[in-house]
């Protein structure tokens, strides 16, 4: 695994005086002959915010979902706060605060109402309860709707109902399992700025996604994921320094772009060569200078170019330099 | 528990905004006794109109006159009125104000006295089948009293050396012909004979619509796994049975609800005589479980609440049939009524049954009560356990 933390420990500043709060080593899962998740190891500190990054099918919610104790492990440990977490051990799991991919919600109920059920099975009551659900419905910005039956939310503000009953009992970790998803834009920024300022707030998160920019604007590490294991981990600006000083062009392009791939991967200079949508992801070495040529061998291979970007290094990049594919590709 | 309690307190919650649950746990049974007894009211309760025309005057046929026709009207079976004349008889059936006419020719006492052939004739309406009839079997049963008091009447005078005097042959027809009662109504089936009509389609709707609510419990499991919020439960510090006692607890309350609103409306719009309180919350309790526990049991054999909820439905309306919600056992076939036996319906019948016997106690009730929690705790118990997999994690 190409990593700037070999040991799994965070890269940020300072991240190493902080508490360990999720320590999850060597997770194996298995359906019948598909090894989905194969040995994935990591930690997360006290306030920080950890991605895992990688497209639908790469292990994310499997991995999610035996750290949260739904799901037996073939193989692994995960603790919280050094205490082990099981599918058995019932009482541990009320460190964590689970936020599901789908909505998991009672749509005949309230806001109130669902946030006061699931905040009582975390042992909470009376005006405790009370005030902890003020709050969360202002961090989730739905405080003026508090008694409306939630089928009358429209999907973002379900979404965020779905984030806040996570957030009700104040865990320790806090797990997010894409939770963007099926959001409208307006949505989903009010969704991320209210994870990142729980991130600021001190609690641990663990965020998965297969949007980069999401990944980019909350984490501050970030593991990328796909096959079921872990590719690289670190912060944004070391994962970006792994693929050295290289560029990203990205020519919008009709014909046969696997073809056109496979002539551009044979000019010299260039790294990486994939497919995306309508478009060529090459990751090269100075990409002003190597373009030219660039041009003319895609032409030869029959591809009609129509525009040509040549983008800073980001994660896609990253994702494309060590899988051999675009992420936004694999995502769909 | 407490984990157990919320659960069931969303449920219940959840159910109350749910009409359809209201519709099928309350209303459809409420109304179906109320239509089913309204209809079958006057069916079941037998009343005749019918005229005498005594043109002998003689001491037997004032010993028919008065005393079998006068049973009949003071058991309330039927009105006697009296007229003159044959013709005002004939006249009073073909106007349809009485259903059966029964005149008594001149010479009928004597006749009886002499030993020679006498006979009632019975002029009944075409469309009062059933009155005819039984005016017919009223005078049939006289002239059978009749037959034996001549051969009595020929024995005596021929021990005693001298006819019998028209006072002594009245006296003795009039022993031997309502010696019994003059007409005897028979039912054939126990539980009719304790429960009224209308306390009988109550309660039959009662059990039959409540199967339907005891199954909300289970299809609440999968619709909940389905939507995610078992999942979420699982993911903190809820452990699995206490999501299955939750819902059992839930659908328990849901069914002692709706009983209980059958119980206080058929009670109050039909007039329905369910019993001495304590027994009847006794049946009624054990009755809940038992829906559940059946239903519970079927709906664990399906994979999805759609499949649970349609096969709950079939197997309540098959024990409703065999444990005789829409109809008495005893009507039907010998097989029947030993089928009957298998259902929770058929139970709960009897033992609402046994306490409107005569002189009934609330002990009578309890084996009823036993087998009713007996069949509960049995396939809820079985139920519960295959449903386990629905709050199991992986």
């Amino acid at each position: 695994m190409p990593s700037v933390n070999p040991t799994g420990g965070p890269g940020g500043p300072g991240a190493t005086e902080r508490r360990v709060v999720l320590e999850a080593s060597g997770l194996r899962k298995r359906y019948g002959q598909l090894e989905a998740v194969k040995g994935i190891s990591f930690r997360i500190h006290e306030g920080e915010t950890y991605g895992l990054l990688g497209p639908n099918g790469a292990g994310k919610t499997t991995t999610i979902s035996m750290i949260c104790g739904l799901l037996a492990r073939d193989a692994g440990e995960v603790h919280l706060d050094g205490n082990p977490i099981d599918v058995g051990r019932v009482a541990a799991k009320a460190g964590i605060g689970y936020v599901p991919q789908e909505l998991a919600l009672y749509p005949d109920l309230t806001a109130r109402e669902n946030l006061a059920f699931f905040g009582g099975l975390y042992g909470l009551g009376g005006s405790a309860l009370r005030s902890r659900i003020d709050d969360v419905l202002g961090v989730i910005g739905l405080a003026d709707r508090s008694r409306e039956r939630v089928d009358r939310f429209s999907g973002g503000m379900q979404r965020r109902l779905n984030i806040g009953i996570g957030l009700l009992h104040q865990p320790r970790l806090l797990l997010l399992d894409e939770p963007t998803v099926g959001v409208d834009p307006h949505s989903r920024n009010s969704i991320l700025e209210s994870i990142a300022e729980l991130g600021r707030s001190g609690m641990a998160i663990l965020y998965t996604t297969h949007y980069m920019e999401e990944a980019e604007r909350l984490c501050d590490r970030i593991a990328i994921i796909d096959a079921g294991e872990i590719q690289a981990e670190g912060t944004r600006r070391e994962l970006i320094g792994l693929i050295g000083g290289r560029d990203t062009i990205r020519l919008a392009a009709s014909g046969d772009l696997s073809k056109a791939a496979e002539a551009a991967s044979g000019v010299e200079g260039v790294v990486q060569a994939g497919v995306g949508e309508d478009a060529l992801e090459l990751v090269v070495r100075d990409a002003r200078g190597l373009l030219p040529r660039l041009l003319a061998a895609v032409d030869a291979a029959g591809a009609n170019v129509r525009g040509v970007e040549v983008v800073e290094p980001d994660l896609e990049a990253v994702f494309l330099h060590l899988t051999g594919r675009a992420l936004r590709d694999s995502a769909d | 528990m407490r984990h157990a309690l919320l659960i069931a307190m969303k449920d219940l919650r959840q159910r109350v905004r749910d009409r359809s649950v209201i519709l099928l746990s309350v209303i459809a049974p409420l109304g179906l006794a109320v239509i089913f007894s309204q209809l079958l009211a006057g069916a079941t309760e037998f009343h005749a109109d019918y005229v005498v025309a005594d043109l002998d005057r003689g001491s037997v046929a004032r010993a028919f006159r008065d005393d079998v026709l006068g049973s009949l009207e003071d058991g309330g079976v039927a009105t006697i009125r009296e007229v003159d004349t044959e013709a005002e008889a004939r006249a009073a059936v073909e106007s349809e104000d009485a259903e059966a006419a029964f005149i008594i020719p001149a010479g009928f006492s004597a006749a009886v006295g002499g030993g020679t052939t006498a006979s009632i004739e019975v002029y009944g309406a075409v469309q009062a089948g059933l009155e005819t009839s039984i005016a017919e079997s009223v005078a049939t049963r006289f002239g059978d009293g009749v037959a034996s008091v001549q051969l009595a009447r020929a024995t005596t005078a021929e021990l005693r050396g001298r006819p019998l005097t028209a006072e002594e042959v009245g006296s003795i027809v009039t022993a031997a012909t309502t010696s019994d009662p003059a007409l005897q109504l028979v039912d054939v089936d126990a539980s009719l004979r304790q429960l009224s009509w209308s306390t009988y389609f109550s309660a039959s709707m009662a059990i039959l619509f409540l199967f339907f609510a005891a199954q909300i419990g289970i299809t609440s499991l999968f619709e909940e796994r389905r939507g995610g919020t078992i999942a979420r439960m699982l993911a903190g510090p809820v452990a699995p049975v206490s999501i299955i006692l939750g819902k059992a607890i839930g659908a328990f309350v849901t069914g002692i609800v709706a009983m209980t609103v059958l119980i206080a409306g058929t009670t109050l719009l039909i007039g329905a005589d369910w019993g001495p309180p304590l027994g009847v919350a006794l049946i009624a309790g054990a009755g809940v479980l038992s829906a559940i526990g059946v239903a519970t049991l079927v709906a664990s054999f399906a994979r999805t609440a759609e499949t649970a909820g349609a096969a709950s439905s079939a197997v309540a309306i098959t024990l409703a049939i065999f444990g005789g919600s829409f109809s008495p056992v005893s009507q039907g076939p010998e097989i029947m009524s030993s089928l009957s036996l298998l259902t929770p319906h058929a139970w709960f019948l009897r033992g609402l049954a046994d306490l409107h016997g005569a002189g009934s106690v609330l002990t009578d009730a309890l084996p009823a009560v036993l087998v009713l929690l007996v069949i509960g705790l049995v396939t809820g118990g079985l139920g519960f356990g295959r449903a386990r997999r629905l709050v199991a994690v992986g």
